[in-house]
Order: structure tokens, then sequence, then C-alpha cells
């Protein structure tokens, strides 16, 4: 039992590190992001010399920032959900509700993930404008959403069919940017 | 069952059983491309270039950090300590500073949520010393003023309106500027009619020999708004650029002018800053693809149509849009309703001539007010958990200013010209 304990500890170390460096991907993202517009703005009024290369590295960052965070930074409970019912009833209630959707989500994505693996390697034909980047490259960020969201899921069921409450929700901590 | 209905209903049922709207939203519409035989690549493609190719929702991103940055340096306490100087005086002048507080942080913050987050632990401090306020008066004024945030531009939700409705975000936040003041004047207004009968106090007077000091200590911050709207009107940079703009200045006076800022702090934002941008980002790519679905069956000319038929007046349809929406409001996130309800709405009060300009600006000071209204409000539940004041106190205290804020509301929907004066002013055609 402690033994089943310690090996329970280190997954949980284990997991909050990679969490952490997850993190640091998606703050870095966001910084690039960020240095490339000041960047853009400097060369366009400062030498007069616009470049374009730095809007194309924006919309990168910003469609892997979201899915990758969305796969790998984003907790259960910071996600935007309708949880006036979610987060009401009461936690048996609760379980089977997840095990439904977890069911639903894992089926669907799925199903698409051939189609959409199909789509994303059709794209080698196609290169970014400015930096030339294969745009199946680009959009493998994609199929890793789709990996990690449905493993993630998995990992929930699991969990759920175990009896282990999915946490309750915690609306404070919804980060709507309204 | 067509394939469309069984769509809608998969979406409103995980997202009723907990399934993250995002998620919500893309699974259903994978479910339409299935049983109607579509690839079900459709979703990524629609997903991937949709969010490809929208420059202008990059601004998201950076009016979010640049707020995290104002609230992580002391730009607040500044610009606190120089409203305090200028209506402090007055009776209630507390609960008003917190009001003018909220107009000026509204011109340099697109979120309402941001400014909660930022002022409400120190306003309600300040308020509650020697029991001037009770802490529910407190945290009900923090969260209605916050409303504020995202209708003086710039505001995330008018950047999200503008890239669902293709209108101009320069007019948009233009169109914001007026109705922002008149909410922010009904509150004061109810405060200062508050403040006689539940015998507010008055705050020492600020000697006027003070307020230069208090004035230039928060002057850079002040700056912030006029560089702001002088890089959007001017024409120098893009929106987004602008918004950039902002971030780099926020940074610059926190870290260099006021030394309140430490690299610890600056990862801390780029942290906070980027879990925002990814949960708005995955509702934003949920509803890419939904919104493919809906194109696809025709869904917003069909409605358009059919609303038609019953020869609604622009006036009927307005009222009937603004109760649709306080009523969702009261149930569902902002950012929905913006991203699926509002699109579907747009063909028709195009074809009965209402202004986009017009329309963008009542509907989000509408879904704003869906920010304090019980019982899904996020702003009170912000402060519940801020100021430790229980939901059913807060709301008490909120309702007040809830009623005149629905007025306020109802004035600018039936005068266009409350949101159309400044832009017309600056050349907008209409």
């Amino acid at each position: 039992m402690a033994q089943g304990d310690a090996g329970e500890d280190r997954r949980h170390q284990v997991m909050a590190w990679l969490h952490r460096r997850a993190e640091n991907i998606a703050a870095g993202l966001l910084a690039v992001m960020f240095l490339a517009f000041i960047v853009q703005i400097v060369f366009r009024y400062l030498f007069n010399f616009p470049i374009g290369w730095t809007s194309e590295l924006t919309v990168v960052c910003w469609l892997w920032l979201v899915l990758f965070g969305s796969a790998f930074v984003l907790g259960e409970r910071d996600e935007i959900r309708f949880d006036l019912l979610y987060g009401a009833v009461g936690r048996r209630a609760r379980i089977a509700m997840a095990i439904v959707f977890s069911l639903a989500l894992i089926v669907l994505y799925g199903a698409s993930l051939k189609a959409s693996y199909a789509y994303v390697t059709f794209m080698k034909v196609e290169r970014s404008s400015y930096l030339h980047i294969r745009m199946d490259w680009l959009f493998s960020i994609y199929i890793l959403f789709l990996g990690a969201v449905i493993a993630r899921y998995v990992w929930l069921l699991l969990r759920l069919l175990r009896g282990k409450d999915p946490e309750a929700p915690d609306v404070t901590q919804v980060s709507s940017g309204l | 069952m067509s394939p469309f209905a069984l769509a809608v209903l998969a979406i409103v049922a995980l997202s009723l059983l907990g399934l993250p709207i995002g998620h919500a939203m893309i699974a259903g519409s994978l479910l339409y491309f299935w049983v109607r035989g579509v690839d079900m690549g459709t979703a990524a493609e629609q997903l991937l270039n949709g969010m490809n190719t929208s420059y202008l929702l990059l601004a998201i991103p950076l009016f979010i950090l640049a707020a995290e940055f104002m609230n992580s340096g002391s730009i607040m306490d500044r610009l606190l300590r120089f409203c305090n100087a200028i209506v402090g005086r007055y009776r209630g002048g507390l609960a008003q500073v917190n009001v003018v507080q909220s107009i000026i942080f509204a011109s340099m913050s697109g979120s309402a949520l941001a400014d909660a987050a930022g002022s409400g632990k120190l306003m309600q401090s300040l308020m509650t010393r020697d029991g001037k306020y009770t802490p529910s008066f407190a945290a009900a004024l923090t969260a209605v003023s916050s409303v504020i945030g995202p209708i003086i531009p710039p505001s995330i939700p008018l950047v999200i309106y503008a890239l669902v409705s293709d209108t101009s975000i320069g007019f948009l936040f233009l169109g914001g500027v007026i109705p922002g003041l008149l909410i922010g004047a009904v509150q004061m207004g109810l405060i200062a009619v508050t403040a006689k009968r539940r015998n507010f106090p008055v705050e020492a007077a600020v000697p006027l020999a003070r307020l230069p000091r208090i004035t230039w200590e928060a002057f850079p911050a002040l700056m912030m708004p006029v560089i702001l709207l002088g890089l959007l009107y001017s024409g120098i940079t893009t929106p987004t650029e602008a918004a950039a703009a902002a971030a780099a200045y926020a940074l610059l006076v926190s870290a260099l002018l006021y030394r309140s800022i430490s690299v610890r702090d600056v990862y801390r934002s780029l942290v906070t800053s980027s879990r925002v941008t990814i949960s708005i980002g995955m509702l934003i790519a949920g509803a890419l693809v939904f919104n493919y679905v809906i194109t696809v069956e025709n869904i917003p000319k069909t409605l358009s149509a059919a609303l038609q038929t019953y020869q609604l007046s622009p006036f009927m349809f307005l009222l009937a849009v603004n109760i649709l929406l306080l009523i969702l409001g009261c149930f569902l996130e902002g950012t929905t309703i913006l991203l699926v309800i509002v699109p579907v709405l747009l063909p028709t009060a195009h074809a009965l001539g209402i202004d986009p300009v017009h329309f963008g600006v009542v509907v989000v000071v509408n879904i704003m007010i869906g920010l304090v209204t019980p019982p899904y409000g996020l702003l009170l539940f912000m402060m519940v958990k801020i100021a430790e004041v229980p939901l059913k106190d807060l709301v008490r205290e909120v309702l007040p200013f809830l009623w005149v804020m629905i007025g306020a509301l109802a004035l600018m929907t039936f005068i266009p010209e409350i949101v159309l004066f400044l832009p017309k002013l600056l050349g907008y055609k209409g």
C-alpha cells in the first residue's frame, strides 16, 4: 500500500514537472508573439522597412499556443464550460455525466483522426508565404492536439470508471477574456 | 432528425453535461460531418485555416497581456490615488473613486475580469476599512463598474464582434466611448442618490496643492489611452499592433519608470495571459468549425427570411434581441454568445437596415451586463471569491445597478446616435 502511494507521489511529481515545462512553452510562444509585433512596428516606422515574416510568425504562435495549450496547459478547472448543472449536482451524478461526455469526445475525435491526418499531410503541397515552411509541419500541431486530447479523456474516463470524482469546477478560475 | 438538429442537440447536451464548450462545438460539428457523410477532415481544415488567417484575433492575447502587465505593476495604485484626489471629497467619495478608476482603466484594458481582478482586492480593503461601506456593497460596486472595461476601447468582445461581423474595429471602438461613459454616469448618479440615503462617508479632501504631484505620478499611466487611441486613429499602427504597443508601454512604464515589476512578475504575467488566451482561443476554434456548419446549412439567411415574413420593425427586432441576450446572458458565457448566437442574428439586422456598429456596441453592452446577472455571472463569482461575501448579499446590492444599466442600454438601443455620434464625427459613413 505504502509503495503504491510512493508510486502515485512520484507520478504526481513527474506530471507537475511536465506541466511546468508546458507552461514554459506557452509563455514562450506568447513572448515570441509579443516581441515579433514590436520588431514589426519598429522596422516599419523607425527604419521604414516593412517586414512580412513577423506577421506570419505571430499567427503561427497563436495557432500553436491555443492548440498546444489546450492539450497540455489548461487543467480541467480552467476550461470554459457550462457548469450550472455540472457544478451543482452530487458526486455520483457528476461522475456519470463526465463518463458520458468523455465517451462522446473519444468516439467523435477518434473517428476524425484518420481524415484529419489525411488533411494535414495533404497540406505538404503548400508552403507558407514568407517563411516557406511546409504547411503540413505548421498544421501538425492539430494531430498532436487531437491525440493528446483523446489520451487525456481516456485517462479521465479510466479514473471515472474507478469511481474517482472529476474535480468540481471552480467558476472563479474560468479564464474568460471578457 | 436532420443532421443539423442532431449536431445542435449534441452540442447543447454535451455542454450541459459539462464538456468544455469549445470541445462540445467541435464534437457536435464532427457528428454532423459524420452523419452527412462529409469528410471529417473538414473540421481540421476549418479550424486550422480559420485560426491561421484571422490576424485581427491576435489583438486579444496582446490586450490581455497589457492588462496583466498593468495589474502586476503599481499602475493601479497610482490611478486610485489620482481618482481619490479628484472625486474622494464628495459624499460616497470612495464609491465614486471605484467607478472613475474603472472608466480610466477601461481606456487601457479590454477586459472586465482583468479590471475586477486588478483593482478588486485593493478597492475592497479601502472601502471596507473602518466599516465605511458594507463588504457586499463594495464588492457589488467593483463588479458593476468593471463592466465598463470592454465597452470603452480597447475591447476584447468588440474585437470578436468585428471578426464575426466584418465591421471596422476602429469605428466599433469609437462607438463604445459614449456608451461606456454613459454607463459610468448612471452608476455615479445612482451612487450619489444612494450616498445621501445611506449616509455614505466623505473622504478627507486631498489638498489642491498636492494634486499636481499626484497627477504627475499617475501621468505615464494616464497617457496610455492617449497613446493607444492615437496610434489607432492616426493609422500609424493596425489595431493588433496597437495592442502590442499598449502591452510594451505598460511593461516599460512598470519596469523602468515605476520600477515595480520584476522578471518573475513578467513571467507570471505571460503564464496567466497565455492561459486566458488558450481558453478563449479554444472557444473561438470550436466556433470556427461550428459556424462553418451553420453557414453550410444557410441558417442565418433562413432565419432572416422567416423573420421578414413577420414584418418586424428594426425597433421590435432590437428590443427582441436585447431581451433574448439578457436572458441568455444569465446562463451562458459571453464569448459563446458573441461567437455563436450573434452571427445568426447579423443577416436579419442587416436586412432591417440596422447599423452594424450600432448593433455591435449594443450587443456588447448587453453581454457585459450579463457578466453581473445571476445565476451565472463571471464577475459575481470573481467578487464572491475576492471579497469573501455571500453571493446572495452581493446580488442584492448589484440589482439597483443592474436596473440603471438596463435603462442605459435601452437608451443607446433606441437612440443610435449615442453610439454613432463619435464614429460619424471621424468619418464613419454608416
